[in-house]
């Protein structure tokens, strides 16, 4: 039984197959009300397939899914109007404007009385009003996508990749809008590759790769549970630093002619590879040591997987 | 079905339509340029005159009132020919397709056969032509008809057999005017099925299906906003046909309630193969190809442009599983003819058959899935 004020979204054992493509294989994973939940995985990782089952787009080969405490397989009608969807590569009419898009939508949802005006304004498109939708750029469509999401007040919204093909300035500009939703307590789940991106929004984060989950947890959880080691950035044009560092016994993780990256274990490290990079008579312009972010955790996670999963199972 | 969803996707559509000028022209423009085109050739067949050259080797008073016999006939213009010239070298470098030869010698066969009542006296037209050309046999046949009647009139006994024309219209039609319902039906076949066919694929292939299917719309309301969108352009392109009809060719055509009607049964059956043609063309590149595969052989083998007793035996066969065919000659019935019975038996034709392929059609699109 569903305990809807804890659970928004229920996933167990869900798998999707395309013929010989297991593009979800049996993955299960909870979102809580009121949390932003990042999906995380590189193209291809099954990421669209399993938001697009719990938007009751695509049906799974098996498994249960739960959305609002209804099963997504036979209560398509009872839990679309509770949701608000903004799906990858969201696109409109082309000559419909902003305004005209969104009493669209609204009254697609029967929904007469919608703040057409407050969500506009919520995504900071007060002065496009009359735009076709043609005219505006990628960053501002994914403004207004949000917005269309949002119509219908939605229990739990679902974004898609909501800043793929963005400039980071646009980017910049659709995470301001999502951590207005954040703080507005909505529900969000959130599917991105930019790990960024979840790092600065997400509650909660689920990795998935090649369809299946290979971490969860709170941001923090999956960095100090995955990465216990320290990250030393040396800039430098001196091709010596290298070759000193491998001969100290640490494995540059990156390199090239302007920086190199070392994992260690802890500060004691850093001042080993300073004072025998000294001693070598070697220079640098500059060093950085910070805790590794999700990126690097992800990185290491799925090139783990990669190594680890049979080359046949391959996600969509 | 929700009203409200109906009516927001319609005004949404409409909207694009009017905001999309080409489209809109096209829409509009494309009928009226097919019934000034069409509409003209067909006037000047209604008034057909052939043009005809002679050469009269003979140059006497007979030959030349024999030429004027052909010309008071209504159905030449006539050129003269100089004698001295070669006249399989005059068609050659004319590009005339007939040359008529009355020979030397004409007038005095004449004289022998009227004068003299010598049976034996006769003369040789002859006809020098370029087989290649498609309207010389109809020439030589009227030619053929003409010289019948002069033969006969000279035997000085009245015909035996006689023919009288009766037709089974109360009053003469003209051409154009079974020519404007033929132009309605196909222009309604166009827009319903290259809309469905283009603007289908193009929000499917942009995900705007996709998105739309996470809305409580339904695909019933999809497709009767789709229905009514179609038909409603297919109204006004009708009207708009109408009154270029009325004002440049002065038809007269019988209007009620049998226009709109089969206009929506047109509607309907084209939307419907629009939607079936829609599941198996995944780009917008390929659309106006597919549409065009079905539109082509329907335009021009249902008769909406040339009566179908014009084709081979097999293709008037064909002719009749088409369902434009039935939508022309329902909208002729009712327009031209106003016979009922035969515009109720034509609607019952293409109104199962509409029923059916809108079925499928429903069948057909893919709404879930993403579509």
């Amino acid at each position: 039984m569903t305990n809807e004020a804890e659970h928004i979204i229920e996933v167990e054992y869900l798998t999707k197959r395309y013929g010989e493509l297991l593009a979800v294989n049996g993955i299960s994973f909870t979102v809580r009300k009121g949390e932003v939940f990042a999906f995380l995985g590189p193209n291809g990782a099954g990421k669209t397939t399993t938001v697009e089952i719990i938007e009751t787009i695509r049906t799974p080969t098996s498994g249960n899914v739960r959305l609002l405490g209804m099963d997504v397989t036979k209560k398509k009608r009872d839990i679309v109007p509770r949701i608000g969807v903004l799906p990858q590569g969201f696109n409109s009419f082309d000559r419909i404007t902003v305004r005209e898009t969104l009493q669209y939508y609204s009254r697609l949802f029967c929904r007469g009385k919608a703040d057409i005006d407050g969500l506009i304004e919520l995504v900071n498109l007060k002065d496009k009003t009359r735009e076709q939708y043609k005219n505006l750029s990628g960053g501002l469509k994914q403004r207004l996508g949000i917005a269309i999401a949002l119509v219908n007040d939605p229990e739990v919204v679902f974004l898609d990749e909501p800043t793929t093909g963005l400039d980071p300035v646009a980017r910049r500009e659709v995470w301001e809008v999502l951590l207005g939703l954040k703080e507005k307590g909505k529900t969000v789940f959130l599917t991105t590759h930019y790990m960024e991106e979840a790092e600065l929004l997400a509650d909660a984060v689920a990795i998935i790769s090649r369809g299946k989950i290979i971490a969860m947890g709170s941001p923090r959880e999956l960095i100090e549970n995955n990465a216990k080691y320290l990250l030393l950035t040396l800039q430098s044009t001196d091709e010596k630093i290298c070759t000193v560092v491998r001969n100290m016994g640490f494995e540059p993780v990156h390199a090239n002619h302007k920086n190199i990256k070392v994992r260690v274990a802890q500060t004691d490290d850093v001042l080993e590879i300073l004072n025998g990079i000294k001693g070598a008579g070697a220079s640098f312009l500059s060093v950085d040591v910070r805790k590794p972010n999700l990126e690097e955790v992800f990185l290491q996670l799925t090139g783990e997987a990669l190594r680890a999963a049979p080359p046949a199972t391959v996600a969509t | 079905m929700n009203l409200r969803i109906i009516s927001a996707n319609l005004v949404v559509r409409l909207t694009s339509f009017y905001r999309e000028k080409t489209t809109m022209f096209f829409t509009i423009a494309f009928p009226i340029i097919l019934i000034l085109l069409f509409g003209t050739i067909f006037m000047s067949q209604d008034n057909v005159g052939y043009h005809l050259c002679v050469q009269d080797l003979d140059q006497t008073t007979s030959s030349t009132q024999s030429v004027k016999t052909l010309e008071l006939n209504g159905e030449f213009k006539i050129t003269r020919v100089d004698p001295a010239v070669n006249a399989t070298q005059y068609v050659r470098d004319s590009k005339v397709n007939l040359v008529l030869v009355i020979p030397k010698g004409y007038e005095e066969s004449l004289m022998q056969r009227v004068m003299l009542n010598d049976s034996n006296a006769a003369v040789t037209i002859t006809y020098i032509y370029d087989p290649s050309s498609s309207s010389v046999a109809t020439k030589m046949a009227i030619l053929n008809s003409v010289l019948a009647g002069i033969n006969q009139g000279m035997s000085g006994e009245p015909p035996f057999l006689r023919s009288v024309e009766k037709s089974i219209l109360t009053r003469k039609y003209r051409f154009i005017e079974f020519f404007v319902p033929g132009i309605i039906a196909v222009s309604a076949m166009t827009l319903s099925l290259f809309s469905t066919v283009d603007s289908d694929t193009e929000l499917r292939q942009k995900g705007i299906i996709r998105k739309l299917s996470t809305t409580p719309i339904t695909r019933t309301d999809w497709l009767l906003s789709s229905i009514l969108y179609q038909f409603i352009l297919a109204v006004v392109s009708t009207i708009t046909m109408l009154l270029v009809s009325y004002a440049v060719f002065s038809v007269n055509l019988h209007i009620d309630f049998w226009l709109p009607f089969f206009i929506l049964l047109d509607v309907f059956a084209f939307v419907g193969i629009g939607m079936i043609l829609t599941r198996f063309v995944k780009e917008a590149q390929s659309a106006a190809a597919a549409a065009n595969s079905i539109s082509l052989p329907m335009m021009f083998l249902s008769g909406s442009f040339f009566p179908i007793e014009l084709m081979p035996g097999f293709l008037q066969k064909f002719a009749h599983v088409l369902p434009l065919y039935y939508v022309n000659e329902g909208l002729r019935a009712s327009m031209v003819f106003v016979d009922n019975l035969a515009a109720l038996k034509d609607s019952a034709a293409i109104g199962v058959f509409a029923a059916v392929v809108f079925i499928l059609g429903i069948f057909a699109t893919k709404w879930e899935e993403g579509a």
